[in-house]
């Protein structure tokens, strides 16, 4: 374990810090500290753990265990207002600012100080604004409205707030996903002027060559354990790599059972502008799981949005068994035989209120209710049959989606997809919230429906999952596919594709 | 792993609310009943206890019921029609001035006053699903816009009257036993059952009004569903109007004027919430004999003859009744995390 | 500017609303009708701001027509009573307030639907009255009129209190923490709690607000005649909610401002006198007031719609 470069006490330390939700272990006993006028940034995979610590952190979350010392003293019960006020700010990735005003009024409403009757001052919140944001080096007018600003300016807005409430501590979630390689570098001024002044800097990332330029030391968080504490000097981005995915791989998976079949999916080109996805090339046979890999952001469940016609293309083909098709609604995906279980299970899912047997239904009306008379009978056969197939446990198929464990609401997903006998099945994040034993036995039905014939894309930030699983893995970044691997390649060349490692730098 | 759970629990709590409602329903029948039947000089039984006022009560029930009945689906998708009424008053107006002044048929009249219910209905729905429009404040203009045509059409002052006795026979007289207008109300009630309970259509408005996003990821036809609901509301709408003049025998510019606090409050407290998803006609249906019930039963009680006072107590009361209906729906849902506070201690 | 460009162009169209009637219609300009009828919309300019408010914060509230009659009666009978008329003043607001309380509680406290929780108070007070009253006049005492001054005098004091509201309101909302606040809310009522505001407690003051002005409206009404009418406020609600949304403030909450309201009321205000000096009957005017506020909000909505700049 490296020391911190500065001898008085860390501004921020975290000892055994535990944090569990429903029967996941997000975090298990993970010690972080955090000293004054570091860079100290934090690694690790999806699902790794980072976004709990930061959230315990700032106070979003209670820790289950562990202790929270900031400037050295404890501090019992974080609250988000008690974080703020000690010092602690974070700039999100997605930024909850108001978009019907301007960002001047943005930064007023969170600095300004407390009290009904104040009187506004206008002029010095413009000139508070403006200073800031030039801070920041982003030129950006402080009576423009934020509903008018790109995703990297409202960040750039958060950053300026976090500046003008003097925060001590600032966590910064992936600040530069989307900035133009200018604006990187303006950044990171900024990152190190406050390191100048002695404030402490959580830098999440995953590009490894901003670490390597900006962060003093490095903490790999893998399965939420921390894997070691490293000086950036005394590391290589092999060593990161390898401490970020190295693991037995203790699940074993469902091997593909029979060779491909035909292409069922060829897409060439394909871009949305809206959707930030462009020039995606590949294609998916029957019977072949395709994983789809990639950090979150790279653009992954946008392509299957696109796929599916919720967000239609505006370049390039798709082609279902040899036929060009252009899906401009999720209905007419359907009646092509594309199928998308969505990644928000609880939103766009299970209609929580709704009975199974309804749910599973609700994508085929057109065919098991002909004229469009409901039909009890038949739709009670079809849940019963898949209740039985996907093994759901629940009370019956009248019970309500909302009674259902994660897994089986994901198996009660998955059949109404299933009903309607795609040709191409794409499922994104088929496993996550899920326990271990039904992980597995949704693993198992993945691979039978190929066996069947399906195609099928799977979306997964699971490493393992993404490597045991997959015939062939696509990986995603910046919107786009950058390389299409074997099926058996090992963790660090996919971790490494994902992460971009030997692109040169600069985004677009 | 879940727990083993009695099966369709939120149908049995469905029906819990519709058989507590035709509980209150009866109380409120032998309440008025006891309260607003007395015998008069002559010996004959008079007020409230008469076939006649029984009758009276359904017909006075069937515009209010039809407008309730074409709001169910609108509200199940979480959506909200304010011009029900005024679009009633425009329709009757339209009529009686084909009619009378375009000097068409009876029949040609009505089925061209359907159509203009469509029509108008049309406008709601095209500005709700086309330009995606709130349908607070769409409804709202058009609960001014009709109103307004009503009245201009009649220069404020017309009224049409003389119509024909077979047309007053749908308002005024009986068929097979039961008031004309009734046959025609059970009939629009029995398809919009089937329509919110049977087809897919229906199942369609529940998840629109549970997730509209959802529904869209399920490849619902939203836009579809919306058009239907807000298009079929105007034709309702247009028949009620029908109804409502061959019941006065005239057609003014103000008919149908304060119906949808009516219809609205039949609907919320026959059992579907006012956020969408949940809701039955069944419920609707118990909910307008309710109000109408109340409406008549009030009438009927010597108290409020004296006063004179049946319309402002029916008002009044419906008023609050909706408060309270409102209330007893929201109360759950705010008491439970206060409930499950204080029993963590 | 181009964030007040709703507010602009009401403008515009009002200016030339009125010099079409200055070449078609001068009588129109003629200095005592045109202060009648400046005073007679002034109670309603009193209502717009606080309307203007409540539809900021995204919520709405059609009982306003009968909140007006409930304080207005009121009123009326304290002042016959032989209450001073100052006190007279602060008892309607107070009833204004305590109703648009009740409106708060209900959709701030139990999070209901705004649209419906009013629509049942709005009957509720409108038949409560009617039953109370049966519809009878309140006749005033002498002094009450014009609070006792000429009526040229008691009309300038009316149109000065009213626009005194106007820049009171328009002022505080923009100057004054709690009025940003309230578009904080109406934009965005979670990220507002996140920011340390507090919502229900703005939306509740938001009706109590509105009620407080609709009683302060109230007096203004009743000084105007010798007897108070209780159907007075029939109708009133449209017409204020009308004139809101027609000055740019949007409906879903989060824009516009009481600067805007104020010119859709005067372009609103005209409708009427110029469709008589057009030769328009009279009946019109509800028609034309709805297709006012459809198209004011389907241009709202097609202003929206290319949304620019991404938001996730």
């Amino acid at each position: 374990m490296a020391t911190s470069p500065s001898s008085p006490a860390p501004l921020l330390t975290l000892r055994r810090a535990a944090k569990s939700f429903g029967g996941v272990r997000a975090l298990r006993g993970v010690d972080f500290d955090l000293a004054a006028g570091e860079v100290h940034a934090l690694l690790g995979e999806n699902g790794a753990g980072k976004s709990t610590l930061i959230k315990i952190i700032t106070g979003a979350h209670r820790p289950d265990a562990g202790e929270i010392c900031v400037a050295g003293r404890t501090v019992d019960g974080l609250t988000p207002a008690r974080a703020q006020s000690l010092g602690i700010a974070c700039i999100y990735q997605q930024p909850a600012l108001f978009p019907d005003l301007t960002v001047a009024e943005n930064i007023g409403l969170r600095l300004d100080p407390p009290g009904a009757g104040r009187r506004v001052d206008w002029r010095a919140r413009r000139a508070r604004a403006a200073a800031l944001l030039a801070r920041t080096g982003a030129s950006l007018d402080p009576e423009a409205e934020v509903r008018e600003l790109s995703m990297p300016e409202q960040q750039l807005v958060e950053i300026a707030c976090a500046i003008g409430a003097g925060a001590r501590i600032v966590v910064m979630d992936e600040p530069t996903a989307s900035l133009t390689a200018r604006e990187q570098e303006r950044l990171f001024a900024v990152v190190r002027e406050l390191r100048a002044a002695g404030v402490g800097i959580i830098y999440i990332s995953h590009r490894l060559e901003e670490i390597f330029a900006l962060a003093d030391r490095v903490t790999v968080l893998r399965d939420g354990e921390s894997v070691g504490t490293h000086a950036v000097r005394d590391i290589t981005e092999a060593g990161l790599i390898k401490l970020m995915v190295g693991r037995e791989v203790a699940q074993l998976y469902p091997p593909a059972e029979s060779a491909p079949g035909a292409t069922v999916l060829a897409v060439r080109g394909l871009g949305c502008a809206a959707a930030g996805v462009r020039d995606v090339s590949f294609e998916v046979r029957a019977g072949e799981v395709f994983g789809l890999a990639g950090l979150v952001g790279a653009g992954r469940t946008e392509l299957a949005r696109v796929l599916f016609g919720l967000t239609p293309a505006d370049d390039g083909e798709i082609r279902l068994d040899g036929e060009r098709i252009t899906p401009q609604s999720p209905r007419a995906a359907v009646a092509r035989g594309i199928a998308y279980v969505p990644e928000d299970r609880r939103r766009h899912g299970v209609v929580l209120e709704m009975p199974i047997a309804e749910n599973m239904t609700m994508a085929v009306h057109p065919r098991l209710f002909p004229g469009g008379w409901l039909r009890p009978r038949a739709e009670k056969d079809l849940a019963l049959g898949f209740i039985r197939d996907l093994a759901v446990k629940c009370a019956g198929p009248g019970a309500p989606g909302g009674s259902l464990s994660g897994g089986n609401q994901q198996k009660v997903s998955l059949a109404r997809w299933l009903a309607t006998k795609p040709m191409l099945l794409i499922l994104d994040e088929p496993t996550q919230g899920v326990d271990v034993g039904a992980k597995s036995e949704i693993h198992r039905l993945i691979r039978r429906l190929a066996k069947g014939g399906l195609a099928v894309i799977m979306i997964s930030s699971d490493l393992p999952e993404v490597l045991g699983m997959s015939d062939r893995i696509g990986v995603m970044r910046g919107g786009t596919l950058t390389a299409v691997l074997p099926g058996g390649t090992g963790a660090p060349a996919v971790m490494a594709a994902a992460l971009g490692q030997g692109e040169t730098q600069g985004a677009a | 792993m879940s727990a083993p759970r009695p099966p369709a629990a939120w149908k049995a709590a469905l029906l819990r609310h519709e058989t507590l409602l035709l509980a209150v329903l009866v109380a409120e029948w032998l309440l008025f009943y006891h309260f607003g039947t007395t015998t008069n000089r002559r010996g004959l039984v008079v007020g409230f206890g008469t076939l006649d006022r029984q009758f009276d009560i359904l017909r006075h029930s069937c515009e209010i019921g039809l407008l309730a009945l074409a709001l169910t689906p609108i509200i199940l998708t979480a959506g909200i029609d304010l011009s029900v009424g005024s679009l009633l008053g425009l329709c009757a107006i339209v009529f009686g001035k084909l009619w009378h002044d375009g000097g068409l048929s009876i029949p040609a009249a009505a089925a061209l006053t359907l159509l203009a219910g469509a029509l108008g209905g049309g406008l709601n729905a095209g500005l709700i699903t086309r330009l995606r429009l709130p349908p607070l404040i769409v409804t709202l203009g058009t609960y001014s816009l009709f109103r307004g045509l009503a009245e201009a059409i009649t220069h404020g002052a017309v009224t049409y009257t003389d119509f024909p006795a077979s047309f007053l026979f749908l308002g005024q007289e009986r068929w097979l036993g039961l008031p004309t207008q009734a046959w025609l109300f059970l009939l629009v009630a029995a398809g919009v059952w089937l329509l919110v309970h049977s087809t897919t259509f229906g199942r369609a408005f529940r998840v629109i009004g549970f997730s509209p996003e959802g529904a869209r990821y399920a490849g619902l036809p939203v836009g579809r569903c919306l058009a239907l609901v807000y298009v079929l509301a105007g034709l309702i709408s247009a028949l009620a109007g029908l109804i409502y003049t061959a019941r006065l025998g005239q057609a003014k510019a103000d008919a149908g004027t304060g119906y949808e606090l009516f219809a609205i409050t039949a609907v919320v407290l026959g059992g579907t919430s006012i956020f969408g998803g949940r809701g039955s006609v069944t419920g609707t249906l118990l909910g307008v004999a309710a109000i109408a019930v109340l409406k008549n039963g009030l009438a009927c009680l010597p108290v409020v003859i004296r006063m004179n006072a049946a319309e402002e107590m029916s008002g009044l009361l419906t008023g609050v009744l909706l408060l309270a209906a409102l209330t007893g729906s929201m109360l759950p849902k705010i008491l439970s995390p206060l409930l499950r506070r204080a029993q963590s201690g | 500017m181009k964030r007040y460009f709703r507010e602009i162009s009401v403008t515009l169209a009002l200016g030339l609303v009125l010099l079409g009637l200055a070449v078609f219609a001068p009588a129109f300009y003629q200095p005592q009708p045109l202060l009648s009828l400046v005073t007679r919309e002034a109670p309603t300019l009193v209502i717009a701001c606080g309307m203007a408010l409540v539809i900021i914060c995204r919520q709405i509230d059609i009982s306003v027509g009968s909140q007006f009659s409930v304080c207005s009666v009121a009123a009326g009978l304290l002042a016959a009573h032989g209450w001073p008329l100052p006190l007279v003043v602060v008892a309607a607001a107070v009833i204004g307030a305590g109703l648009g309380a009740v409106n708060g509680v209900l959709v701030a406290g139990l999070r209901l639907p705004s649209i419906v929780v009013t629509l049942a108070t709005m009957v509720t007070l409108r038949q409560g009255l009617n039953l109370l009253r049966q519809g009878e006049f309140v006749n005033l005492p002498d002094g009450v009129q014009w609070f006792g001054l000429s009526q040229t005098a008691g009309q300038w004091t009316l149109v000065g209190a009213a626009l005194a509201v106007l820049v009171a309101c328009g002022l505080a909302m923009r100057h004054l923490a709690a009025g940003r606040w309230v578009y904080a809310v109406g934009t965005d009522a979670e990220a507002a709690r996140l920011a340390g505001i507090r919502p229900q407690l703005v939306t509740f003051l938001v009706f109590v607000l509105l009620g407080a002005l609709t009683g302060l409206a109230a007096m203004m009404n009743i000084v105007q005649s010798p007897q108070v009418q209780p159907l007075a406020g029939a109708g009133l609600e449209l017409k204020v909610i009308a004139a809101v949304v027609v000055g740019g403030v949007s409906i879903s909450g989060g824009r516009g401002n009481v600067w805007g309201a104020f010119a859709g009321l005067l372009l609103l205000a005209c409708v009427a006198p110029a469709l008589t000096h057009l030769r328009i009957e009279a009946y019109w005017e509800k028609a034309i007031q709805g297709a006012i506020i459809l198209l004011a909000v389907v241009a709202d909505g097609l202003r929206s719609r290319p949304g620019k700049g991404g938001r996730g």
